[in-house]
């Protein structure tokens, strides 16, 4: 972090190398253009050296502070422009270029995002994709589903802990 | 809002849908209560895991270049504040618009006698802070300043002298933090105390400069925005401005914890 805090060029590209791809997908995913996924991605990483200082290892990792301003920027912009006080976010089926890629490419923290998700039950992953990437609130999925609001909000915490439990596993494991 | 609440809402909040107003007061609580902070933590860190799990899409050829380009200009150009400009510019032009009409009224000497001219000043900062507020708080939506994370001061004169003004700080963990300082009532003709400087100080005594104000219109009106790209201004909550002469003429002190929210 010393070396993306002083704008070393070798440091932004060894990050940009690990994680702009993810970035820019989760861009994409939520935005619906490879235009707005690109300059989501450049905010990504002028955030993130801006607030270098910030980064504190012994809360989180790295790839998740990153992961996290990622979708913070893409809802702030969507809420932006569509003035609304929680976002709009492109439906999953409407997003194009995605399903099918290129994924040659090994990459460790999708390997362990894709085991964590594998631990929920489907409709705890619907759920979570849902409201993801899809900003829907939970009162929205309990008015669509028919069930009461408290059991959507439970769901979505379970889901959300059993995912924190499966990263929490995979760290313990050597 | 109580924890218990909070927490209630920390699901939605971890992933991006929680509305307003929930979403202030959520984030609000958060800045003071360790224990809501660690658990939304948890809770985001398995949010962002989410974020991962997509396939993976090509990514744009030169883009790493592009990338690297911006944190070279930004690296290189530290007073560039275009972006700052542009989203706060609204909250300027409504900062001199209020400052304006809260003082032009006691600088074109309607209130001629000086017990009149302070009440009538003191009566004009309080509203010109709550249309302040306002005006930051309609803002909010159509711009890149958000609530939770700004704070306002007014800035009020030293013993003896005449004026005052607001600073607003934005202090974020994901953006870039930047200040924007009004004065208003300082003495237009008073030229010896020009050009006065305005500067930000922390606990420690590390002092920030914010910049110099050269000139004032004829009613004692200037503005300032900075926008510091390589700083936090955490713990930088005094503000201070002062004249060439070397007085502090106008200082306040800004409140960085939201749980104190003001009246």
């Amino acid at each position: 972090m010393e070396g993306l805090l002083a704008g070393n060029e070798d440091t932004v590209r060894a990050l940009y190398a690990r994680y702009a791809r993810p970035i820019f997908t989760l861009g994409l995913r939520l935005l619906g253009s490879r235009e707005a996924a690109e300059e989501l991605t450049q905010d990504v990483f002028l955030a993130a050296w801006r607030k270098a200082a910030s980064f504190d290892p012994s809360r989180g990792r790295l790839s998740t502070w990153l992961m996290t301003i990622a979708h913070n920027l893409a809802v702030d912009r969507l809420r932006r422009e569509t003035g609304a006080s929680r976002p709009h976010l492109v439906l999953v089926d409407e997003v194009p270029e995605v399903i099918g890629a290129d994924e040659d490419e090994p990459f460790m923290e999708r390997d362990e995002a894709v085991r964590a998700l594998s631990s929920l039950s489907d409709a705890e992953r619907r759920l979570l994709a849902r409201a993801y990437f899809g900003g829907f609130t939970a009162r929205e999925i309990a008015e669509a589903d028919g069930i009461p609001l408290g059991t959507v909000k439970t769901r979505l915490r379970t889901a959300l802990i059993k995912v924190r439990k499966a990263n929490q596993d995979k760290e313990r494991t050597p | 809002m109580t924890c218990l609440e909070v927490r209630e809402h920390l699901p939605e909040f971890a992933v991006g849908v929680l509305a307003e107003p929930d979403r202030t007061e959520v984030e609000r609580h958060l800045r003071w209560c360790a224990g809501c902070r660690k658990e939304a933590s948890e809770l985001g860190s398995a949010a962002a895991t989410v974020g991962f799990a997509l396939p993976q899409a090509p990514i744009p050829t030169g883009l790493a270049d592009r990338v690297v380009g911006r944190i070279r200009q930004a690296a290189g150009a530290p007073g560039s504040a275009r972006r700052v400009r542009t989203a706060a510019s609204a909250a300027i032009a409504a900062l001199v618009a209020i400052s304006a009409l809260g003082w032009g009224a006691v600088m074109a000497g309607r209130a001629e006698r000086f017990a009149d001219r302070a009440a009538l000043a003191e009566q004009r900062q309080a509203e010109a802070l709550a249309d302040f507020r306002e005006v930051v708080r309609q803002l909010i939506p159509g711009q890149e300043i958000p609530t939770q994370e700004t704070f306002l001061t007014q800035l009020t004169p030293s013993q003896g002298d005449s004026g005052g003004g607001f600073a607003l700080e934005l202090v974020s963990e994901t953006r870039i933090d930047f200040v924007i300082v009004t004065v208003n009532g300082l003495d237009p003709l008073d030229a010896e105390a020009l050009p006065y400087r305005v500067t930000l100080a922390n606990e420690a005594g590390d002092i920030l400069r914010v910049g110099r104000i050269t000139e004032l219109d004829a009613d004692g009106v200037a503005d300032l925005i900075r926008q510091f790209d390589d700083r936090d201004l955490s713990g930088f909550t005094e503000v201070q401005v002062t004249d060439a002469r070397g007085d502090v003429v106008l200082s306040g002190t800004v409140d960085q914890t939201p749980s104190s929210p003001a009246p």
